[in-house]
């Protein structure tokens, strides 16, 4: 009796492994968040044809193939941002070849000495550290040396219904968006919005997604001057800064001002559907709300514009942040071939970087910056002021994706009134400091 | 006589009836017994996945219970398990009641019942987000359909963990409803007989027949549900991600995070222990409460 | 149970709980005609899902792209694995526990019972260092083999094994059948009610299973369906949107719906099967 039952799945195993065909390409795994479209961009080889980061770097690698046809790209695509499977995969020396990585994580799998170093592979990319910028080069340097070849340097922005603000009055004689300059001044603009257009002002994340609270929180820290961070085993938080950074978010809330209830992909949908003023988001969006601005059809019809986010705080002009990069985790059995693969994929994004900058993404490299095509992108003169103020958290700051979830929780918890400010400021500092002091 | 059986037997007799239970008990071993001792062992530690750091004895335990958000994510796992073992053995025993009939129509209900326990976590999950979505989601449309406010069952700490034992209750309500047709099918005829024809009511017979003849069916579908119920991890991490203010986090989750997000895998290990301890003696609370009324 | 001395069920209890299996069905439908609609559409409004166009691009998208078969594909072969595994591992030592004398027996049943209340979650960290030391993650042994260990089986065909009376392998051995002839020959086609149980429950345990493949199983090729669809469920604000999302959803459910639909009798007469136990 078992015998029947074990036949089948026997027989559909032998099949299985008596049909993977032979191939004498080298195979490289490259790993990436930035989501699933093959049903959109599959057949895509020419980057110029996709929008967005996903249809993009779909696009990239896809032509990255056609020109290499000696080499086999498996592509596994992770969700966001990847690192629980990336750990795993390491602790089970099976880890891929080439792996998208923030900045702000490459100093905790450094530490673990998981990484390979790439400074002395420069050469054979055609490429030396001068050619970073400042803030692309600091994401990937850790303690001098290069762990990682920059693909973007990336911000959270404020993007902005233009034709709200213009039914709310706040646009200037030359139709530029009114930023506020304070936070009174942030309110006193939302009530003249909601006002005018019956919808919130502020489109943030309040649920589930807990990054986009605790990059808002962040940013507004940082407006402040003092470093949230003072040495890598302590967190400041719970200070007049926070308190009144809260109380901020919590005016904002409490108002009536942002949207509630409301995930990532709630946002992005609410934004695009015109249901809102301003959408506090990265980089990444640019493109795609850009394009949306040049479709009839859309709420955002000629109507979209985007800022950093206004300095309404009485620190210096500051930006928070982070940066895509690819790295390449130690593993024994990688072959001199595959690494040698590996690094021609590299170049090749190197190359192309232009390519993902037109997702909105700063881009990693100079030359590319310092051009005429980058520069006649759509609104990036108004957001370029960020490569210069642009500020990460210190990195000698480890573990910085679960702080963020951490931060964000409790964010959200104040602003939309499940917890007193007091209590939240309090329970973000001790549960960071735990994991700060936890290895 | 069984000493004189026995040694007439040779070795070989004696020992060969282990190999009938050898290749189970090298999988016990190795994949149960051993990953228990390796956990237990790695509570004691602190490190990550890729190797241990330091020996710390039993700092862990002393940390979790002094850790606030491991107290809330005790208490919100015994909230769901209040939330939903109960409805499952009532709700079971009521469907079961209802659909003990051999009418076709009957079966047809039966197997709708049934259905959505095939389904895997994500799929129902998938489901359920877009019924309870406070703008798109189905209950949204109904609720605008007349008229009235449609309510964000996840982002409010007062709803999400009723919204996601909703979802559990809807997904797993096929089991305790067939264990309890099973139990309801072996109640022996006679006694309703006897009822009937003594008049009992409807009622008199459900509580002095029915439900003392499936009592052992109840005892063991509470226990199956605790043991169930207790390890709430995919609904949870799916659907809230243990928000809105850590109100939905349950253990599972939280030793998820501890080990794979945060890199301590001591400190996760050890919660792993203490659910371990909370499974256990829920369950043999159970058994031993239901066989001293047994006994009683 | 069809006899009139059983109580009929009163009409009210049949019209609620019609209406409570509507409930149950109408996520199901719901999620089935947003499928049909371009993602766009849904994006504006989910209402719009009421009201044609309706369109199979979701499908062909999903079909087009080829992920989701493999996914399902190997949640099919791990399912299948571990159901066979688990029934021929457990029919093999619920047969010595229940029939052969060896030294220990006893114990070391009481050690399997106890086996019974140890959850998956206080292993598993375990487990991953062991597959991890073994570099055998990403492989289908790492996805099968834990389910193998679930004592369950074991105590189940135990219990089916001594219910068989003693008097039918008596006579086989007279007849002068092997130990191993008799278990085969002779009794283990008498348990196949309990096998069916079993292998029911077994297989969509495995089918379900999320946190250890979420763990074991990393590279694209190895990923099940309940992982792979994890994955573009969190993604979906950045990937193909609301109507893909549902076509995987209802592609993911239907063939285990469908299979249900078809041994709907068995399964449930299975299940039910496990409460005499």
């Amino acid at each position: 009796m078992p015998l029947r039952y074990l036949a089948f799945p026997l027989a559909a195993l032998a099949a299985l492994s008596a049909c993977g065909e032979r191939d004498d390409r080298t195979e490289i795994t490259v790993q990436r968040f930035f989501g699933a479209c093959q049903a959109e961009y599959g057949d895509v080889i020419d980057p110029q044809e996709a929008e967005g980061e996903c249809g993009i770097i779909t696009a990239m690698i896809n032509q990255f193939e056609a020109e290499n046809p000696d080499i086999k790209v498996v592509e596994n695509t992770v969700f966001w941002p990847g690192y629980d499977q990336l750990t795993s995969q390491i602790a089970a020396n099976g880890p891929p070849d080439v792996v998208t990585m923030h900045s702000s994580a490459i100093p905790d799998y450094e530490a673990r000495d998981l990484l390979e170093p790439l400074g002395e592979d420069l050469p054979a990319l055609g490429l030396t550290a001068d050619d970073f910028t400042a803030a692309a080069r600091a994401g990937v340097t850790v303690d001098g040396e290069v762990m990682g070849i920059p693909i973007d340097v990336w911000a959270p922005l404020w993007h902005i219904n233009l034709n709200l603000f213009r039914e709310a009055g706040l646009v200037d004689s030359q139709g530029r968006p009114i930023m506020p300059r304070s936070t009174e001044e942030f309110l006193e603009h939302a009530d003249r919005f909601v006002e005018a257009t019956g919808k919130p002002y502020f489109i943030q994340v309040t649920t589930k997604d807990l990054a986009g609270p605790s990059r808002i929180f962040q940013v507004y820290m940082m407006q402040q001057g003092d470093p949230v961070f003072p040495d890598p085993r302590h967190a400041d938080f719970d200070n007049a800064r926070g308190r009144e950074v809260l109380k901020f978010m919590r005016d904002v809330y409490a108002g009536g001002y942002s949207v509630r209830d409301q995930d990532y992909a709630a946002n992005v949908s609410a934004f695009l559907r015109g249901m809102g003023g301003i959408l506090v988001d990265g980089t990444w969006m640019v493109g795609q709300f850009d394009a949306a601005a040049h479709d009839p059809d859309s709420p955002l019809y000629q109507g979209y514009a985007v800022r950093p986010v206004p300095m309404m705080f009485d620190g210096p002009p500051v930006s928070l942040v982070d940066g895509h990069n690819w790295v390449m985790p130690r593993d024994s059995s990688r072959t001199p071939e595959e690494r040698a693969a590996a690094l021609r994929f590299l170049r090749f994004f190197a190359e192309n970087d232009f390519q993902w900058a037109r997702t909105g993404h700063f881009p990693a490299y100079r030359r590319i910056i310092d051009s005429a095509q980058w520069q006649g992108l759509p609104h990036r003169d108004d957001i370029a002021i960020i490569t210069e103020i642009g500020q990460p958290l210190p990195n000698y700051v480890r573990r910085q994706a679960p702080i963020e979830l951490i931060v964000g929780e409790e964010v959200s918890a104040a602003f939309t009134g499940a917890k007193p400010i007091d209590a939240a400021l309090r329970d973000m500092e001790r549960r960071t400091n735990d994991v700060l002091q936890s290895f | 006589m069984l000493a004189s059986q026995q040694g007439r037997r040779s070795t070989w007799d004696r020992w060969s009836g282990m190999l009938f239970v050898a290749p189970y008990l090298l999988l016990f071993v190795l994949m149960l017994v051993v990953p228990l001792v390796i956990g237990f062992r790695l509570s004691l530690t602190r490190g990550d996945l890729f190797g241990i750091r330091e020996e710390v004895g039993f700092a862990n335990y002393g940390r979790l219970f002094a850790d606030p958000v491991f107290i809330q994510v005790i208490w919100n796992t015994l909230y769901f398990v209040v939330l939903t073992v109960p409805a499952f053995a009532v709700l079971g025993l009521l469907l079961a009641l209802a659909l003990n009939q051999q009418s076709r129509w009957a079966a047809v209900l039966r197997a709708i019942f049934f259905a959505s326990t095939v389904l895997s976590v994500t799929v129902v999950t998938l489901i359920w987000r877009l019924v309870l979505l406070p703008e798109q989601g189905l209950a949204a449309v109904l609720a605008n359909a007349i008229g009235a406010e449609p309510v964000a069952f996840l982002s409010s700490q007062a709803t999400a963990m009723p919204a996601i034992a909703v979802t559990t209750i809807w997904w797993g309500i096929g089991l305790p409803m067939v264990l309890f047709l099973a139990a309801l099918q072996q109640v022996p005829r006679d006694l309703y007989e006897a009822a009937a024809l003594d008049g009992a009511s409807r009622w008199r017979t459900l509580r002095s027949i029915t439900l003392p003849s499936i009592k052992r069916t109840m005892v063991l579908v509470i226990i199956v549900e605790i043991i169930l119920q207790f390890q709430l991890f995919g609904q949870a991490q799916l659907l809230t991600n243990g928000g809105p203010n850590n109100s939905t986090r349950p253990i599972v989750l939280f030793i998820y995070e501890a080990g794979w997000k945060q890199w301590q895998l001591g400190y996760a290990a050890a919660a792993a222990q203490i659910l371990f301890a909370m499974i256990a003696i829920a369950a043999m609370a159970q058994y031993y409460v239901s066989s001293r009324r047994d006994a009683a | 149970m069809s006899s009139a001395a059983v109580r009929r069920v009163p009409r009210a209890a049949v019209i609620g709980v019609t209406m409570a299996a509507g409930l149950m069905v109408l996520p199901m439908l719901w999620v089935l005609i947003l499928s049909l609609k371009d993602s766009s559409a849904l994006m504006a409004d989910t209402t719009t899902a009421f009201s044609p166009p309706w369109t199979l691009v979701n499908y062909a998208n999903i079909v087009g792209d080829g992920q989701v078969a493999v996914w399902l594909l190997n949640s099919t072969i791990v399912s299948l694995l571990m159901t066979g595994g688990v029934l021929f591992l457990s029919s093999l030592a619920g047969y010595g526990f229940a029939r052969l004398e060896f030294p220990g027996r006893n114990i070391l049943f009481i050690v399997v019972l106890f086996g019974l209340a140890i959850p998956e979650q206080a292993v598993i960290i375990g487990r991953h260092q062991l597959f991890a030391a073994a570099e055998m993650h990403n492989t289908y042994t790492a996805l099968v083999m834990p389910g193998l260990s679930a004592p369950f089986g074991v105590f189940l065909m135990t219990q089916y094994f001594r219910a068989i009376p003693r008097e039918i392998d008596e006579a086989a051995m007279l007849d002068g059948a092997s130990r191993f002839r008799v278990f085969w020959r002779v009794l283990l086609p008498l348990t196949v009610p309990a096998q069916a149980t079993l292998g029911i429950f077994t297989f969509f345990h495995a089918w379900n299973d999320y946190w250890w493949p979420l763990i074991s199983a990393t590279n694209r090729d190895m990923l099940t369906l309940t992982v792979g669809i994890a994955a573009s469920q969190q993604n979906f604000a950045q990937a193909e949107g609301l109507g893909f999302l549902m076509a995987q959803a209802v592609f993911a459910g239907l063939p285990v719906l469908i299979i249900y639909v078809i041994f709907q009798k068995y399964i449930v007469r299975a299940v039910a099967g496990a409460a005499g136990q």
